[in-house]
């Protein structure tokens, strides 16, 4: 039985804009190219390609000086890959940032940190090592928890981090 | 491509951009960012500490939240080099009223003088061109640059102006511990800066 199942990219836009994103920052992710795909072509939403994730969440932040909304968009190894910029500018600069990471190759029958696939297990007790707050997207059920995200990093001054767990749709 | 033979201070430098100081945002890093702060800072200062490599992506943020505010980098080599893509987002990006200064000066200033690998071969400047910037130019004298500068911040798309300096010597000091959980410095400063865009 799988705790998981995908969520339709329109319906995951959707609530990007409930959020109230203005803007998307992300290296791209095979976990969620459906959305990417959408993101790409949405009038409403720009759409901002950087060719890393630590790169992703400065110029996240640089966006948050100049008055936007944006949200990170990346994968679990991604993840890994900006630590320090994650600790150094949304942590340590207090910048309410979304970080929307895909756990590409996640085991929907399992939680993922009893995944055997490493990038998988060690994604959410990274991010409690980092003390980030984190919620995960395991179908569209989920999806209100990423406007409660917005809110509570607006609240704390700092990142949260929410889990896509299956590929988009 | 032979190596650059002469250079000109920090110092310099620093006053060519001083100079013209107004209502840029600035972003600063590494050896050349306490002299700039003393010499030019503003509320319209970001600091890059602690991530370095971040301060072109930082800037490339407020330059496309706010297009009509011009912004200026000023980069270090050894900072540059550990995220060489961000060249290849700025490019693209293409912001239209931003100068990424780089200041050249061949070694990681702060940890020691270490040489940067293939100093004496590489040129930013070279890079950002291949990237796409819209300009992208080595100097290797502060009056050369001076001259330069005014029609620099003309163009229409991001420059690079690589400046060839010395080192400066100023190693990195540790401070003492605290005594009580400090607020990071870029946590001190962005919301003045947010709140001068405002």
């Amino acid at each position: 039985m799988p705790l998981a199942e995908s969520i339709p990219a329109p319906a995951l836009l959707d609530a990007l804009r409930a959020a109230g994103v203005t803007d998307v920052v992300a290296v791209p992710d095979t976990h969620q190219r459906t959305l990417i795909e959408l993101l790409q072509a949405d009038p409403d939403i720009r759409f901002i390609q950087t060719t890393t994730e630590d790169e992703a969440i400065a110029l996240a932040a640089g966006l948050v000086v100049g008055g936007r909304r944006p949200l990170v968009q990346i994968q679990h190894a991604g993840m890994y890959a900006s630590v320090n910029n994650l600790r150094g500018v949304a942590i340590d600069g207090g910048f309410p940032l979304v970080l929307l990471i895909g756990l590409l190759g996640r085991d929907p029958r399992k939680p993922p940190r009893e995944n055997f696939d490493s990038m998988v297990r060690y994604a959410e007790p990274l991010l409690d090592a980092l003390e980030v707050p984190h919620v995960l997207l395991d179908g569209p059920a989920d999806l209100p928890r990423l406007a409660e995200a917005a809110r509570l990093a607006a609240a704390r001054s700092g990142p949260v981090a929410v889990f896509v767990g299956m590929t988009t749709a | 491509m032979t190596a650059s033979t002469s250079r000109m201070s920090l110092d310099s430098a620093l006053t060519a951009l001083a100079r013209r100081r107004a209502e840029q945002v600035v972003v600063s890093t590494m050896t050349a960012l306490a002299p700039w702060r003393e010499r030019a800072g503003t509320d319209r200062d970001l600091v890059c500490v602690g991530f370095m490599g971040g301060a072109s992506s930082l800037g490339l943020g407020v330059a496309l939240a706010r297009p009509d505010v011009p912004v200026w980098i000023i980069d270090g080599d050894g900072s540059l080099a550990m995220q060489l893509g961000s060249l290849i987002t700025i490019a693209h990006a293409a912001p239209r009223r931003f100068l990424h200064v780089v200041m050249h000066n061949g070694v990681y200033d702060t940890s020691g003088a270490q040489p940067l690998p293939a100093e004496g071969a590489v040129s930013f400047a070279g890079l950002a061109g291949a990237a796409g910037y819209a300009r992208a130019v080595r100097f290797d004298n502060a009056e050369s640059f001076d001259a330069a500068l005014d029609e620099l911040l003309e163009v229409d798309g991001p420059v690079l102006a690589e400046l060839m300096t010395e080192a400066t010597g100023a190693a990195y000091r540790v401070n003492p511990p605290p005594d009580a959980k400090p607020t990071p410095v870029l946590a001190q400063t962005w919301p003045r800066v947010a709140r001068a865009l405002a």
